[in-house]
């Protein structure tokens, strides 16, 4: 045995610590400072990284790929079922959603309730395929059973008097259950107003709740079946039934995501992926966060100069105590490592307190700062999230803090590994 | 136990280019066997700590070798000569080198920390320690809280608590009251005839190299009528 017990340097190097309180004090403060101004600099880039990617996925799902047509020579071109069919057998692709609005003005009555809507055709076999979920019911199974948004109801109005509703007026909404209702469906003609296509439904299912507030879903969704039938009889011209007005493809996760996108370009489609945009920021995001984190990272570098004077003065006044244990027989190595544990110590305590200031800080920052931003530009609420710490940016944060921590101690440490015994004893040689 | 042959060695003085040696120790050589207490007499600037220094392996000899338990300490390294002094050394100093920040207990128990022994162990070696030199009462005291005597027993303690072999004691009553010195003497021969550990010691007291079996003197770096010595007892 000639190895010092780890317990036994850590107690040597918690008593020599509490023999100067103060000066150990204030380099973990040091240390604490610029930790937390490091977190809290880069914070501001996870946070404005976060706030932006939230508004972004607010508009498409990640799992979603919007192809608007294909590219032939050149040229644009709609999409078309032969389209759809290669899509369909691309690997990871779970559903192509195609779907078509009806054209005219939608009346939708239910008993003496009456509304204005919007129709879509489009595929409806299950939440898998389509990316449609349901908060209650079942998907269609016939062509006069069709699904309507979660806030259709509030799109019913009592009429007030004999009078019809004109659009946009209100009367009393509708409070019952949707719930396999039949309501009467009318096409009418943009400019005659002439009712040119009438029929029957059964609302067998009612969609999911939009998660964003200002999303309202008051649309009815009918079979694509139907297609043909609405369009010959609103007088479309026949190309219609051949394309489609919207595809949208859907894959399980992000990374599929952006290998069907891959091949969906290679196939020459003009793909719309929310997986580019990310790229696109979370390059520039990349960039602007290892900014501040150099520029944090400043902060802790100044605060080692303090480090580094705590630790060469610590090893000036132990050098009797070196040179004794030197003498007795110590192990350099055991030298060397008390002195690099104990600027790691000051390293480890002040990135603690760094990170829970920072955390304090960033809590702080972001009710305050939106709380000034609303006042002064007069907003009703900014929904941004300014500061984010998440646990990468502890961790790099830490690493870095007690990297450099233990990198000035270094030379200390070896400064005491190398102390002469007879110098330090005070011996003549 | 020890065998010391043909040790020379210099300082040297000013920058580099145009350094003069000054031999400090010349052409020694001696014996020490086990068992046996060894005074090292000479005057002020004789080269007594520089043999002393040479042999602890806190310098390393121009020429010539030091065996020790027939091993070849030439070319030892720094954690080498560290192993071997905590392993077979104890170490007696004129200025005790008690560590001022820890107790009299913590002060003996330093050599048993650096070889790695567990707190369990250490606790009760140290304490049988105290009461065999007779601090028992002491083991909390810091340094500048106990006598000259009782710090230089602190000192033999931490010497003896890793049963080493043998003990290298630099004037270890040089800074005593003449009665102080001679418990100090006294606990020295004690530990000499009953236990048989092997004291080599430096001193300028005559008094104190009577305890020794052997005197071997220093004059001018050289060891006077080499390898002749004076019987004391």
């Amino acid at each position: 045995m000639f190895i010092m017990k780890l317990n036994d340097q850590f107690q040597m190097v918690k008593k020599n610590m509490k023999k100067n309180k103060l000066r150990v004090f204030m380099t973990v403060l040091a240390t604490t400072m610029g930790c937390a101004f490091l977190i809290v600099l880069a914070s501001i880039g996870f946070g404005l990284q976060g706030s932006i990617m939230e508004q972004m996925t607010e508009y498409q799902s990640i799992t979603e790929i919007r192809v608007h047509g294909k590219d032939i020579d050149g040229e644009f071109h709609p999409l078309t079922k032969e389209d759809v069919e290669s899509i369909n057998t691309i690997e990871d692709v779970t559903g192509v959603v195609t779907q078509d609005y009806v054209p005219g003005v939608v009346v939708t009555n239910l008993n003496e309730f009456e509304g204005y809507s919007q129709m879509l055709l489009r595929n409806l076999d299950s939440a898998e395929t389509t990316n449609f979920s349901l908060s209650e019911g079942r998907y269609p199974e016939k062509t006069n059973e069709i699904i309507v948004g979660y806030d259709f109801k509030e799109t019913l109005y009592e009429p007030i008097g004999d009078n019809e509703l004109e659009e946009g007026e209100t009367g009393n909404n509708f409070s019952g259950d949707l719930l396999n209702e039949t309501i009467l469906v009318q096409i009418k003609d943009y400019e005659s107003e002439s009712i040119l296509y009438e029929k029957e439904f059964v609302i067998v299912g009612i969609g999911k709740e939009s998660a964003r507030d200002w999303l309202n879903d008051g649309s009815i969704y009918a079979n694509i079946d139907l297609k043909e039938e609405i369009f010959t009889v609103m007088d479309e011209p026949k190309e219609r039934l051949e394309i489609y007005d919207n595809v949208s493809v859907h894959v399980m996760d992000i990374q599929q995501n952006e290998r069907v996108t891959k091949e969906l370009k290679e196939m020459n489609f003009a793909v719309y992926s929310i997986t580019e945009e990310i790229d696109r920021l979370n390059i520039f995001f990349a960039a602007f966060k290892a900014g501040l984190i150099f520029v944090g990272a400043v902060a802790v570098i100044i605060a080692s100069i303090g480090i580094f004077n705590t630790m060469t003065m610590a090893v000036t006044e132990r050098t009797h105590e070196i040179g004794v244990m030197k003498a007795l027989g110590a192990n350099p190595l055991n030298i060397r490592q008390m002195f690099l544990m104990e600027s790691a110590f000051i390293g480890v305590i002040g990135s603690f307190f760094g990170v829970l200031i920072s955390y304090i800080v960033s809590f702080a920052a972001n009710i305050i700062i939106p709380l000034i931003l609303e006042s002064v530009t007069e907003s009703t609420e900014i929904d941004i999230v300014f500061s984010a710490i998440p646990i990468e940016l502890v961790l790099i944060a830490v690493a870095i803090s007690v990297g450099v921590a233990m990198l000035s101690g270094f030379r200390p440490a070896a400064k005491a590994t190398s102390i002469n015994v007879l110098t330090a004893l005070r011996r003549e040689a | 136990m020890i065998k010391v042959k043909q040790l020379d060695y210099s300082y040297h003085i000013g920058k580099k280019g145009n350094q003069t040696s000054i031999p400090v120790i010349k052409k020694v050589s001696f014996e020490v066997k086990k068992g046996e207490i060894v005074a090292i007499v000479g005057r002020s600037g004789s080269g007594k700590s520089t043999l002393l220094n040479l042999l602890s392996g806190y310098i390393s000899p121009d020429s010539g070798t030091i065996e020790i338990f027939e091993q070849n300490t030439d070319g030892y390294t720094e954690k080498e000569w560290a192993k071997f002094r905590l392993d077979h050394f104890g170490f007696i100093f004129q200025s005790y080198e008690l560590i001022p920040s820890l107790t009299a207990f913590e002060n003996i128990e330093l050599p048993l920390i650096l070889k790695g022994m567990k707190r369990g162990e250490r606790q009760q070696s140290v304490e049988a320690m105290l009461k065999r030199i007779g601090l028992d009462q002491h083991g909390f005291h810091y340094p500048n809280e106990l006598s000259g005597g009782q710090q230089q027993r602190v000192s033999i303690g931490r010497a003896l608590i890793t049963n080493p072999t043998i003990i290298l004691a630099d004037e270890p009553t040089g800074s005593l009251d003449s009665e102080t010195e001679q418990g100090i003497l006294d606990l020295l021969q004690e530990l000499n005839e009953k236990e048989g550990i092997t004291f080599l010691m430096i001193t300028h007291d005559m008094e104190v190299a009577k305890v020794a079996d052997r005197t071997l003197a220093l004059h001018d770096g050289e060891m006077e009528e080499r390898g002749v010595y004076y019987e004391t007892k």
